[in-house]
């Protein structure tokens, strides 16, 4: 399998959850927040939130647009969506094997 | 006590995200899990931005190597079809402006493989430099065989063999290791699949056509003749979709780029 978002080290996990968070359109840093919170049941703190984001946009995943109320929200890059789609394919096939090999040894 | 937080973020980090990292912090009640976890952010900032330099470089260099090997890809596959159907058309046999065209638009696309390889490379990069190493040597074989032909025209070189078929050996090699390269740029898939595809038909028409016309099996003339149209509309478009693509990904890292700093 490859290793989530290359080059993010310990900001992998939560740069996964922000692009998922934004493959239905562009949300700023407080709904992306409380996204991931709904969708993993565990919070992501802010100090988090910022590194993944800067550094999603540093590698060109994401994109900021022009602000909204002081707010300013991100949106996907055509770059990001490709990444994202390829790790979910690979997180996938590597649930779908883990799966088979679990199916396998309880027989 | 959000602002007492946001200062322990460097000056440049507060610039580009203090304002909306503030609206967040007022957003919502500052539990001792948020604390913990801002402070560990301004820690990371702090040792992050003097990364960001070496790392904002190595962005540059991919998108350099995007913006050549995509210009390169959208001049060099037209500038080779025009040099090759000019060439054709000449009736003089001597070495005409044509034969520089081609070459011109050959080594265009050795540019473009290369650029556009040094860029997929950073995922795949046995893959990519392996799918490499068939075309580009295909373009420089065709490129030699072109300079020769219009330097010494039909006489033999390099032992027997005359300029025409090492021009010929080297374009078919080119066309069907195009393939391959389709294939990482297929797999990588940064790029245009659809432009990928689009080598592919080209790479698997000049692999139909060139036994059929080496009277391996036989053919109708026609079919051969719509093999080699469809192979020769199909690589010039790849290449034109696939430069575009590359320009298309080199705006958006440059834009990045540009707001970081």
């Amino acid at each position: 399998m490859e290793t989530p978002i290359p080059e993010l080290g310990r900001f992998a996990e939560p740069a996964l959850l922000i692009l998922v968070s934004l493959s239905d359109g562009p949300k700023h840093g407080y709904a992306i927040m409380t996204d991931v919170e709904a969708g993993t049941g565990r919070p992501m703190g802010p100090g988090t939130l910022y590194a993944a984001l800067a550094r999603l946009e540093e590698r060109g995943l994401i994109e900021a647009l022009t602000p909204v109320d002081r707010r300013r929200p991100y949106r996907l890059t055509g770059v990001g969506a490709t990444v994202l789609a390829e790790q979910l394919r690979d997180l996938s096939e590597f649930a779908s094997a883990g799966l088979r090999r679990l199916g396998q040894a309880s027989r | 006590m959000s602002h007492l937080l946001l200062a322990l973020y460097p000056a440049s980090w507060r610039t580009r995200y203090g304002e909306e990292f503030e609206l967040i912090l007022a957003d919502r009640p500052l539990g001792p899990f948020d604390v913990a976890d801002v402070l560990l952010g301004a820690l990371d900032a702090h040792l992050h931005l003097r990364g960001l330099g070496a790392a904002s470089q190595h962005a540059k260099g991919f998108a350099m190597s995007l913006r050549i090997g995509g210009w390169a890809a959208i001049a060099g596959g037209p500038l080779w079809f025009l040099g090759l159907a000019g060439a054709s058309a000449d009736a003089n046999d001597g070495p005409g402006p044509w034969s520089g065209v081609m070459v011109a638009g050959t080594a265009a696309l050795l540019v473009a493989l290369t650029g556009l390889s040094a860029f997929q490379a950073r995922r795949y990069p046995r893959l990519t430099w392996a799918a490499f190493a068939l075309p580009a040597i295909g373009i420089v074989v065709s490129a030699i065989g072109a300079v020769a032909m219009a330097v010494v025209g039909d006489r033999p070189f390099l032992g027997d063999l005359s300029p025409w078929y090492v021009w010929m050996s080297g374009t078919i090699t080119m066309f069907v290791g195009s393939g391959l390269f389709a294939v990482a740029t297929w797999r990588t898939p940064t790029l245009s699949r659809r432009a990928a595809g689009l080598l592919a038909v080209s790479s698997v028409a000049v692999f139909a056509a060139v036994p059929a016309m080496t009277g391996l099996f036989a053919a109708p003339d026609a079919v051969i003749t719509a093999l080699f149209v469809v192979a020769m509309a199909a690589f010039v478009g790849g290449w034109i979709a696939l430069g575009t693509s590359a320009l298309r990904i080199d705006r958006s890292i440059s834009s990045t780029l540009q707001g970081a700093n």
